[in-house]
């Protein structure tokens, strides 16, 4: 039997360190600030950070110049955890659903409103039919091509969770909707029309320039897939809309849902090629690989029953609580997956969502945490087996 | 928000925040008194969720898995009960409820919906979680609107079970149960006309008005104003909807369809002014 090895990957979104935050604010540093630089310079180890402490010692700063010492310093958070598959924690970027209808047209911002506890998001409404105004991830990917040293990974906001986190004043009705006049088809499809046009009209344009400029994996983002039940079938087909004929790996990221929504309706969606799903917000946190220690991982088996086999990214880490998982947590959180899809080469280790809510020094422990349990399930998988040298990763 | 983003990344105090959420209250407060609401609502602003000061004032329930709620982009924590008979340890003080200058509405999970998950019955935490709490309410609170989002979504839905929790809070006050964001007619269809509560509330987004069972004897909580859209409502549409329901329902109050935290603070500011304007339409009509 081939070694098992797991590939690693981070999934979206990191913390904007302060210095990023408050120069994009226009507000002053203090010298706590420039000593974050300073100290996560040198503990992950960024190549020329001290040219970034002198930026940042200046009272007038480019943004757009430390939003890319930003996306530096989240690379280099990533790998120097061992994260294998790596992206900057989307620094440059406003927010996975700010950035994106903001560079696309047919929307007007709405305001700004709850997500959850203290996290808030601004909510547009869409007043037109959209499209792309300008690709709005080149420049950012380009830039990371040249600082990264693992492979990329490129997160894209998908068409589904994009019309879903809308308001609709455009493709549905207007008035006339007090009353329960506008019955649930007529939504649905309004909401199908919706989504395939941003699929076709602002997704898909997107990803055609990221591949031309030499992506090979992109990540489409779907935490609002499951949102409502009965509209399944109009993300599978916004996704399949958005990716068809494109030649790169398509994976998607699904999250904080009720997992089983998605079947039988994923059955439909063969270009995705990896589920990178949150398991560990539903799971416990006591060790052992039986069905019955593994409460949040119990729907894997409909992900491993997926008729084109795909990968699943398996998610380790509750990304919304301190708690930094041991390393045999982890471990057994892989094992239990290992047994129940059967094939190692199925299985790639990630934690549940982004990390953008907890600090760095939260999230690079989590990550490390993730790496060496992902190192732990590999020795105690290594070691049942006999080792041929062969080394057992999904090809990509 | 600014004063909640800035407490969580350490650039304010808690009691700046306290101030803040003082000032907002107010103003929210005043938009409902301009508006000429009759019981007004502090706007939850200190609750995470539905559910998390329940869940935190209580021993043998905790906040659990982060999860959606409904169709929203909106998410809570679930509750989890780690004793088969939780009991609040201390009724939920003026930071969640602040003191209102008139008659008020208070706002609480249903006993269906805070058990939903936990293995416990509705009844159990009806008993022990809600029951105290309603009963430490102020002589203000004209009515308590026990929020029910999942039982008519809930597949075989057991009214008895349901019934039997509103029983168990056994308590001298106004209670309303309002179902919020979903279609009522399934719960209707059960019939609900001897439920212990005075009122019953109802998304006329999802719920069309011929699904009302006859001879409807309760105050009605006609959820006419939509909290989940951007657009705002013609007040003169509402007033008109309303008279219709009139015809049906004897006592019928006008209400959003759930909370309005799912709109942004102007557009709720707008949609409260707009109820305000239906209910003086229809009492001009009405005259």
């Amino acid at each position: 039997m081939k070694e098992v090895k797991f590939l690693t990957h981070e999934i979206g979104s990191l913390a904007k360190p302060p210095w990023l935050v408050k120069t994009n604010a226009g507000r002053p540093l203090q010298q706590a600030d420039i000593e974050h630089a300073r100290l996560w310079g040198e503990k992950v180890g960024v190549p020329g950070y001290d040219r970034l402490i002198a930026v940042l010692d200046q009272p007038e700063r480019d943004p757009n110049e430390v939003a890319r010492w930003s996306s530096r310093y989240a690379l280099r958070l990533f790998e120097s955890a061992g994260v294998d598959v790596v992206y900057d924690g989307e620094q440059q970027r406003s927010e996975m659903y700010a950035w994106a209808v903001a560079h696309a047209n047919g929307f007007v911002e709405r305001g700004t409103v709850r997500s959850f506890d203290n996290k808030y998001y601004t909510k547009s409404a869409v007043v037109a039919a959209p499209s792309l105004r300008e690709p709005y991830h080149n420049e950012e990917f380009e830039f990371l091509q040249s600082a990264a040293e693992h492979e990329l990974k490129i997160p894209v906001t998908g068409a589904y969770t994009l019309a879903i986190w809308s308001y609709d004043e455009h493709f549905g009705p207007r008035g006339g909707r007090l009353g329960g006049a506008v019955r649930r088809q007529a939504e649905i499809a309004a909401r199908r029309e919706f989504a395939l046009d941003l699929a076709h009209d602002v997704i898909r344009p997107n990803l055609q320039a990221l591949i031309d400029l030499g992506a090979t994996w992109i990540q489409i983002d779907e935490p609002g897939a499951s949102t409502e039940s009965d509209e399944l079938e109009v993300f599978v087909e916004s996704f399949n809309e958005s990716v068809e004929g494109l030649d790169c790996m398509f994976s998607t990221h699904l999250c904080f849902s009720d997992y089983d929504l998605f079947f039988p309706s994923i059955e439909g969606m063969s270009g995705c090629k990896q589920y990178c799903v949150g398991f560990a917000n539903y799971d416990s946190r006591e060790l052992g690989t039986s069905g019955a220690d593994r409460p949040g991982y119990e729907v894997i088996s409909k992900f491993r029953d997926l008729p084109y086999e795909p990968i699943l990214g398996l998610g380790v880490l509750d990304i919304h609580r301190d708690f930094i998982e041991p390393p045999e947590l982890v471990r057994d959180r892989i094992l239990y997956a290992v047994d129940v899809l059967g094939d190692p080469a199925r299985i790639q280790i990630c934690p549940d969502c982004g990390l953008r809510t907890r600090s760095w020094e939260v999230a690079y422990d989590k990550l490390v945490s993730m790496v060496n349990g992902t190192r732990l399930a590999e020795a105690a998988l290594n070691g049942a087996h006999a080792v041929t040298g062969e080394t057992n990763v999904f090809p990509r | 928000m600014q004063a909640t983003r800035d407490l969580d990344r350490g650039r304010t105090t808690a009691e700046a925040v306290d101030e803040q959420i003082e000032r907002d209250c107010a103003a929210f407060v005043a938009v409902q008194q301009d508006a000429g609401l009759d019981l007004l609502a502090d706007g939850m602003l200190r609750w995470q969720d539905l559910f998390r000061p329940l869940l935190e004032a209580s021993e043998g329930l905790e906040p659990g898995a982060l999860t959606r709620f409904l169709d929203t982009n909106t998410f809570y924590r679930a509750p989890r009960a780690t004793k088969a008979a939780p009991q609040l340890a201390e009724p939920l003080g003026e930071g969640y409820l602040r003191p209102l200058p008139a008659p008020r509405i208070v706002t609480l999970p249903s006993p269906w919906a805070l058990a939903k998950g936990t293995g416990l019955t509705p009844r159990v935490v009806a008993g022990g979680i809600l029951k105290p709490q309603i009963e430490a309410l102020g002589p203000e609170t004209d009515l308590v609107v026990l929020s029910e989002p999942f039982f008519p979504r809930d597949p075989g839905p057991k009214l008895d079970d349901l019934a039997s929790a509103l029983e168990a809070l056994g308590v001298d006050r106004r209670l309303a149960l309002q179902f919020v964001f979903c279609d009522a007619r399934p719960a209707l269809e059960l019939g609900l006309g001897d439920l212990p509560v005075d009122a019953i509330g109802v998304d006329f987004y999802l719920t069309r008005p011929i699904d009302l069972p006859d001879g409807f004897a309760k105050t009605l909580l006609a959820g006419v104003v939509d909290a989940r859209s951007s657009l705002l409502e013609d007040p003169r549409e509402l007033a008109d909807f309303a008279a219709r329901l009139q015809e049906r329902v004897e006592d019928v109050a006008l209400v959003p369809n759930g909370d309005l935290q799912f709109v942004a603070e102007p557009i709720a500011r707008e949609k409260i002014a707009r109820l305000g304007q239906a209910r003086f339409a229809l009492a001009e009509e009405a005259a």
